[in-house]
């Protein structure tokens, strides 16, 4: 006999028919927008991490080569006395003709060519040290050195990718808006159809909450049902998405893979956007019944 | 006016009432009904019986004039205060209006459900009145499937079930045979006698006259009050048999006559 929760036929109504549907589109959308914006700032702190902890030390080749290991040494003894520095490592010879294959093709392995020499340094964790100054004072003291300060070219970058990161936070914030806008009108359509339930209800005396806890209640568990579906649809397709990501094996693109916590909280999206369902009909019910004696 | 406020149940002040820019449909109405007091509302259709009912269940606001329920003025009081004093009021209302789609059981059960009472102490209570009202088979019946004289009776059970302490009814009998409307009028006087207010609203002038009760006389919008002893409609204390009693011979009295104390 207390088989039916709700004294409203709210599960036949525009409400039940439509809801889950939009709202497993929504979730769709918002769990790919999401995904998106976790790649790309876990890629941008990670980039971000990189320039304020590397910095390259280059040194042109001397006029007389017997003395650039002389440069090199003068150049890693100012290096070995700064404190900001965790370490620092001359490249060799090999590593460097590696680096420059890609750009000089087999001539690069010409021992010939006059090549610089690169000492890439690491930064100690959180220390700041201005490579203008550096750079001035290396170059002092061996002329002709330079230090290639990362940030200059990866701050560019990762303004973009947080440009982005951004772009795809409003894309979210455009479902959130969405969504209760879709909510807002379902609950409207469902109060004009079931006025005069609504009315009797109230004439026996029901609060203006026990109404509105019925829309907000079947509301949530519609979300939740288009929710799960949206979340269906959008597994396959993120995992769609890094497969191909891994078959193009650019080193240009960044990593896309999500982590444990990333899912959690993509899992979580559905809950989410059922409880904005939620509380979105609850208040639209609240104002609208507010007018009613 | 002499009335005191503490036992005034309805009171109205030069009520006037109109629907949009039309005439008014109710005018200068004035009376006030004492607690336990019981009144049929009479008067051609059209005469504005239904809309009196709708003012004193809130269901409308007056065009002018004071309308005050329990002792408190409604126009002053906050909004979220109505739907308590409704609780206190039950209403049958003649076109029924009940929810489709929920069981006679789950209709009668939502005033208690409403005020929050436990489900247990709801299934003993419902049962009981709808087997009081002869429909014990049709709990789980939608009202659709339900004959006009079984609605009615269902419409009956909701407004009585929470023992309001002021009934309306709107045409209560006009669909179920004299035997079974004696039944429900009885069903009515015991909770008169219990010490709820009663309105009907009835065309059965054979029923007014047979019952005795005083009446408020609806003519054209305007009201007077027919029957009582004083300016103030009233009938004897709740332990006195009010004027309706003797309506049945001895045997059948017994037999149609509520035991309240095991209804509710």
């Amino acid at each position: 006999m207390f088989a039916r929760r709700s004294d409203l036929p709210l599960d036949k109504d525009a409400l039940s028919r439509f809801l889950p549907w939009l709202i497993a589109f929504m979730v769709f959308l918002a769990i790919l927008a999401m995904a998106g914006m976790l790649v790309l700032n876990a890629t941008a702190s990670r980039w971000d991490q990189g320039i304020r902890s590397t910095l390259t030390v280059q040194i042109m080749p001397a006029e007389d080569p017997a003395k650039d290991d002389e440069r090199l040494q003068a150049v890693l003894s100012v290096l070995a006395q700064l404190p900001e520095i965790d370490r620092y490592e001359t490249l060799t010879d090999d590593r460097l003709m590696k680096l420059l294959e890609p750009w000089l093709g087999p001539a690069a392995g010409s021992r010939d060519l006059p090549l610089p020499r690169l000492v890439d340094v690491e930064l100690k964790t959180g220390a700041v040290l201005n490579a203008e100054v550096l750079s001035r004072q290396l170059a002092a003291l061996v002329p002709g050195t330079s230090v290639d300060d990362h940030r200059i070219w990866l701050k560019r970058l990762v303004r973009l990718i947080q440009t982005v990161e951004g772009l795809a936070t409003l894309v979210l914030a455009f479902i959130a808006l969405a969504t209760v806008g879709t909510v807002v009108f379902t609950t409207r359509t469902g109060l004009d159809i079931h006025r005069e339930a609504i009315e009797i209800l109230h004439l026996i005396g029901a609060q203006d909450s026990y109404v509105a806890g019925q829309f907000a209640s079947r509301a949530f568990s519609l979300g939740l049902k288009g929710g799960f579906f949206g979340l269906l649809l959008a597994v396959p397709t993120l995992l769609g998405i890094g497969y191909l990501a891994q078959q193009m094996d650019s080193n240009l693109l960044p990593e896309i893979t999500l982590g444990p916590v990333h899912w959690s909280v993509l899992a979580g999206l559905p809950l989410v956007v059922s409880l904005i369902a939620m509380v979105t009909a609850r208040i639209t019910v609240m104002k609208t019944l507010s007018r009613m004696l | 006016m002499t009335t005191d406020d503490s036992e005034t149940i309805v009171r109205f002040e030069n009520v006037g009432l109109r629907y949009g820019l039309g005439p008014e449909v109710l005018q200068d109405v004035t009376f006030s009904l004492a607690a336990g007091s019981f009144h049929f509302l009479v008067g051609d259709s059209g005469a504005g019986k239904s809309s009196l009912l709708k003012l004193i269940y809130l269901a409308l606001k007056p065009s002018r004039g004071l309308i005050s329920l329990f002792g408190r003025d409604i126009a002053t009081t906050p909004r979220r205060e109505l739907p308590a004093m409704r609780r206190r009021v039950g209403v049958v209302f003649q076109e029924f209006r009940l929810l489709n789609h929920l069981s006679a059981f789950d209709n009668v059960a939502l005033p208690l459900r409403i005020a929050g009472v436990r489900k247990s102490d709801i299934q003993k209570h419902v049962v009981e009145l709808l087997s009081w009202v002869g429909l014990k088979d049709h709990l789980d019946a939608r009202p659709p499937t339900l004959s006009g004289g079984q609605q009615q009776r269902v419409s009956i059970a909701r407004a009585v079930i929470s023992r309001p302490k002021l009934l309306l009814a709107d045409e209560p009998t006009g669909n179920v045979d004299d035997r079974m409307a004696m039944r429900l009028l009885h069903l009515f006087e015991e909770l008169n006698k219990l010490g709820t207010t009663v309105i009907i609203a009835t065309h059965n002038s054979h029923l007014v006259e047979k019952m005795g009760f005083p009446k408020m006389h609806l003519d054209e919008g305007w009201m007077e009050i027919v029957g009582a002893d004083t300016d103030r409609a009233s009938v004897p204390p709740a332990s006195e048999p009010g004027p309706g009693g003797g309506l049945f011979d001895d045997g059948e009295e017994d037999e149609i006559r509520p035991d309240l104390e095991k209804l509710f």
